[in-house]
């Protein structure tokens, strides 16, 4: 053993200190680990502030809404969720009587005011709606769609290509979706779709009140048929499906390729057929699956820009599907900008709220279905 | 006989089951295709050079091109990056590199998930509330929307994404290499920034772009924070164009020359999203290529 080596400070220090070792050791040997530790020091402080600041977007997310939603929380309380009238300026109108014919007063008519008035019940009823229907839509597809990439693609190796195309889906703009919805599919709906569905559903006796809607002029309900637009409920449903499905396939299949082997092995083994089998893995899954829904139904709930351009923008609640409806994305994009009286705006953000509780519920709630399961198998 | 009629029945259920499985598979990569073949076919017709160099004219006949709403988008994106890249990264290795803290990252983790669901509209609603109205108020209205507050807005998308990729890709790092540069001696942060996060590089930038493909598609978060311009500008504290507001503004409007730039814009952005999952796939190939050598 030479004396230099013996009078080499320990392996940590040396290994980063720039100092000659003949100088002071102590000292430079203090100096490094001073650093060192300043240096961790900053770093773990940075990380931590960093990730603290996620919980703080969250906090004020939440805390700006309700700031701001606050006059209209006070103003409409709960009631806010099932009133239906939604009217952004006040409106002046004949008043009739009971019977419904016009007061005069000196020849005029005698006018009321209506003041504005706000509720979400109808933007509640079409964002339900829509989802529901593309969850309705879009939810077998991508099970099959899902079932198939697990069970079969893999034995013709097309499973890469095949989920490639359907993430490449998922990286698409709700803009680029909503663009090829409202110049393709709305004038198709308008011009074809629609008016063979009426053909075919009309004559079906209860179907009626898809086509027709009743209205009330000068004191009388008529019954007219609603005019088909293609900028109604049901596209906008369609296109949510249509934004859904790569979501919905891909979580499904990630869920089902951690069914563990051996069940389906087991299965086949007992003489199941080939759907059979499927039957057990969906069923294994299930948990999984149904969070794999969730996370679709949050997406559609919280999906803007290609509803706002289909879905027509009628703040009324109508049975029909063929409708024009509203959403409470699609309120806030198209009234958000315009709201300058303080109620509206307070309004607006309340309905804003109510989107951010929905969506994180739904978030939550499917998160901890898909994770759940596929942490649990541990096949990944 | 009945026995046999079973067999066959439930031998013909799963032969349909098959045939409608395979069907959705291909029914959904129909409709992409479809899609996609659309908005690429009208969009090719509608593009030309000026579409690319050129202003907005104010002209509807004769619009001009998106080159302002190009520059807009790009700015945008950079800007947000700035902002949402280092502080998702650092919140990502807080989330992987400090377990002994595992009081705080548990939650803050969900918090990072359950903020990677808050619709964009929502987002851009808080951009208004938090920046617009606030600034406004501070310069007495010589700035409010403004190209800060729609990168503010899209790095709040940005963060939790890449704070939850960049921790997912740390924890592939295997333990041994943080336990081999402890025991050479290296502090905590060298051996986070020598070792665990170029282990790591190629995940970790996947992830960031991939946050700013999103980011780029985006549009609702920029309708009350950049609010769009017809203006080629470079400076963020004015209302700030994009691509998106742009194609939304005109796919909306009511002229038919103003929807074929909308098509040709779209055509645009769905190449700039290509180019960046093109990317990602070199970048994540050639970081598993690295993996296999070392």
């Amino acid at each position: 053993m030479t004396p230099t080596s013996a009078a080499s400070p320990p392996a940590h220090a040396s290994g980063w200190s720039r100092e000659p070792t003949q100088s002071p050791r102590s000292k430079s040997e203090a100096g490094v680990i001073r650093r060192a530790r300043i240096g961790d020091a900053v770093l773990g402080w940075a990380c931590r502030l960093s990730a603290a600041l996620i919980a703080l977007m969250l906090v004020s997310l939440i805390a700006v809404l309700v700031h701001s939603a606050w006059p209209a929380m006070r103003e409409f309380g709960v009631g806010f969720l099932i009133s239906s009238e939604w009217r952004a300026n006040e409106i002046e109108r004949p008043v009739r009587d009971a019977a419904g014919q016009l007061m005069l007063r000196d020849g005029e008519a005698v006018m009321e005011i209506l003041p504005p008035a706000f509720g979400a019940l109808p933007v509640i009823w079409g964002t339900a709606v829509s989802s529901f229907l593309a969850l309705v839509i879009a939810v077998p597809i991508s099970l099959s769609a899902a079932v198939f990439l697990v069970r079969v693609a893999p034995r013709l190796r097309i499973a890469g290509a095949a989920s490639f195309l359907i993430e490449f889906l998922a990286a698409v703009p709700s803009l680029a979706f909503g663009v090829w919805a409202l110049f393709v599919l709305a004038p198709l709906f308008q011009k074809y779709v629609g008016p063979w569905l009426h053909r075919i559903f009309e004559p079906i006796p209860g179907l009626r009140w898809m086509f027709y809607e009743s209205v009330t002029v000068a004191g009388r309900t008529i019954e007219r048929p609603i005019p088909l637009t293609g900028r109604d409920l049901f596209t906008g449903s369609l296109i949510l499906a249509i934004m859904i499905l790569p979501i919905v396939t891909s979580v499904s299949r990630d869920v089902l390729r951690a069914v563990p082997r051996t069940q389906i092995e087991g299965t086949l083994a007992l003489g199941a057929t080939w759907w059979q089998s499927c039957v057990a893995m969906l069923r294994y899954g299930r948990s999984g699956l149904l969070g794999a829904i969730m996370l679709g139904l949050a997406r559609a709930a919280g999906e803007t820009m290609a509803v706002t351009m289909v879905i027509g923008n009628n703040n009324q609640i109508s049975p029909s599907p063929f409708a024009p409806a509203q959403t409470m994305a699609s309120l806030l994009a198209n009234e958000f900008a315009e709201a300058t009286e303080g109620l509206h705006r307070a309004s607006l953000l309340y309905v804003a709220l109510i989107l951010l509780t929905m969506s994180l519920m739904f978030n939550v709630v499917a998160r901890r279905l898909v994770v759940g399961r596929i942490a649990s198998s541990g096949s990944h | 006989m009945s026995r046999s009629f079973a067999e066959f029945r439930r031998r013909t259920i799963s032969s349909i089951m098959f045939a409608l499985c395979a069907g959705g598979a291909s029914l959904i990569i129909a409709i992409l295709l479809l899609v996609i073949g659309y908005l690429v076919w009208i969009g090719v017709s509608s593009l030309s050079w000026d579409f690319l160099t050129t202003v907005p004219t104010g002209d509807v006949a004769n619009p001009g091109g998106m080159r302002h709403a190009i520059d807009g988008t790009i700015i945008l994106v950079a800007l947000a990056s700035a902002i949402g890249v280092p502080i998702g990264v650092l919140a990502g290795i807080y989330l992987a590199e400090y377990p002994g803290e595992h009081v705080a990252t548990g939650p803050l983790r969900f918090l990072a998930d359950v903020l990677t669901g808050v619709p964009s509209i929502v987002v851009g609603i808080l951009g208004y509330e938090l920046v617009v109205v606030p600034v406004s108020r501070w310069t007495h209205g010589s700035v409010s929307f403004s190209g800060y507050a729609g990168a503010a807005a899209l790095a709040f998308i940005m963060i939790p994404i890449v704070a939850r990729t960049t921790e997912e890709m740390l924890r592939l790092v295997p333990r041994s290499y943080r336990e081999g540069s402890l025991a050479l001696g290296a502090t905590r942060a060298q051996t986070i920034f020598r070792v665990v996060l170029p282990g790591a590089f190629g995940g970790v930038a996947t992830g960031i772009m991939l946050a700013m493909g999103r980011i780029a598609g985006e549009t609702a978060p920029l309708l009350f924070t950049a609010l769009g311009s017809r203006l080629l500008t470079h400076n963020p504290a004015e209302p700030f164009p994009s691509l998106t507001l742009q194609i939304y503004t005109y796919a909306t409007g009511p002229y038919p020359e103003q929807k074929r730039l909308a098509w040709a814009g779209i055509l645009v952005l769905l190449a700039m999203l290509f180019v960046v999952n093109l990317s990602i796939r070199i970048v994540a190939s050639r970081h598993a290529r690295m993996r296999m050598g070392a």
